[in-house]
């Protein structure tokens, strides 16, 4: 129990570019793969099948780079960073069984954002 | 990820820009990753639904009013409370600070206390969950410590002129929570009746509890 609240402060504390998207205290999603992007990587976090700051090392990775040309205007949200940063996580781990074949956001489209 | 920290990252989503098409690919991507996890049993359809309701509706200033409510029933809870507030709000179960300490300051019928973060948004998230964007907000943060009176105002607080108001600094190592006071005519209702009661304004302190 008490592991599983200290996955939960590391989440909720994630500071700077990493920090969740959240709207008078509340969370924001806006699509229900956000959602669930957002619970896989923590439902694996909470299990120890990844350690969380290996995973929030990812997404600060992964928000830099879509960041990189434009801080202001990011290549792409949040969430397609998170996505991108547990592809790459479980594709590091091998936890898939099978490589993934999408677009891991190296080139992010610039297409996605006016 | 240590010291103060802007913890607002420009633009965090663009979804208003999202093609229909990216979202549905973006949708693939994930309903794969899922199938793949759940087939090797490593994620559960339920597990990740609850999750999901967890951060969206339980992580927040819930844990803080059973902390309020409790020190309200309990005078003895509210001594350790106020004496040593990380320890006290342990004991019901709330932590995970990251070496950060929790203080609690008590409103009287003299004293009004507000906590702002004039840095950046340092905030007690395990008793208050995640900060309201008004608390983040450079105007809050520099108004509440020049002119408190009035943003307290603003919020529909009125404060009479005898009453001290004290203004708390939010830091990377301190936190702090407001204990409202208890609002009259409310001798009869439980602990957890006291709960309902208490919201996140009011233990930020830019709002009072009112009696049902």
């Amino acid at each position: 129990m008490s592991e599983r609240r200290d996955a939960r402060s590391d989440i909720a504390e994630m500071e700077g570019a990493a920090s969740l998207p959240r709207k008078s205290g509340e969370m924001v999603f806006h699509n229900d793969w956000e959602r669930r992007a957002f619970a896989i990587a923590v439902s694996l976090a909470e299990q120890g099948i990844f350690d969380w700051g290996e995973f929030q090392q990812r997404l600060i990775e992964s928000v830099a780079e879509a960041q990189r040309d434009d801080p202001q205007n990011p290549s792409r949200g949040y969430y397609e960073s998170w996505l991108a940063a547990l592809e790459r996580l479980l594709e590091e781990n091998r936890l898939l069984g099978e490589a993934i074949d999408a677009p891991d956001g190296a080139h992010p489209q610039r297409a996605d954002v006016v | 990820m240590s010291d103060h920290h802007h913890d607002s990252p420009p633009s965090p989503h663009h979804t208003s820009y999202r093609t229909r098409e990216r979202n549905k690919e973006l949708t693939q991507r994930v309903e794969r990753i899922e199938a793949l996890l759940v087939a090797k049993g490593l994620v559960a359809k339920d597990a990740l639904d609850r999750l999901v309701d967890i951060y969206e509706n339980d992580l927040g200033p819930m844990n803080g009013a059973k902390v309020v409510a409790r020190a309200w029933v309990d005078a003895d809870f509210k001594r350790r409370l106020l004496d040593n507030a990380t320890a006290a709000i342990a004991e019901l179960g709330f932590g995970g600070l990251q070496g950060e300490h929790m203080v609690v300051v008590e409103n009287t019928p003299q004293v009004h206390n507000v906590v702002v973060c004039t840095l950046c948004s340092c905030y007690p998230w395990p008793v208050l969950g995640l900060p309201p964007t008004w608390y983040k907000d450079a105007a809050y943060r520099s108004r509440v410590v020049i002119d408190p009176r009035s943003v307290l105002a603003e919020f529909g607080t009125m404060l009479d002129d005898d009453v001290e108001v004290r203004v708390w600094d939010s830091s990377a190592e301190v936190r702090y929570l407001v204990l409202p006071e208890r609002p009259a005519n409310t001798e009869h209702l439980t602990e957890r009746e006291l709960a309902e009661l208490i919201d996140r304004d009011a233990m930020i302190g830019v709002a009072r509890v009112s009696a049902p």
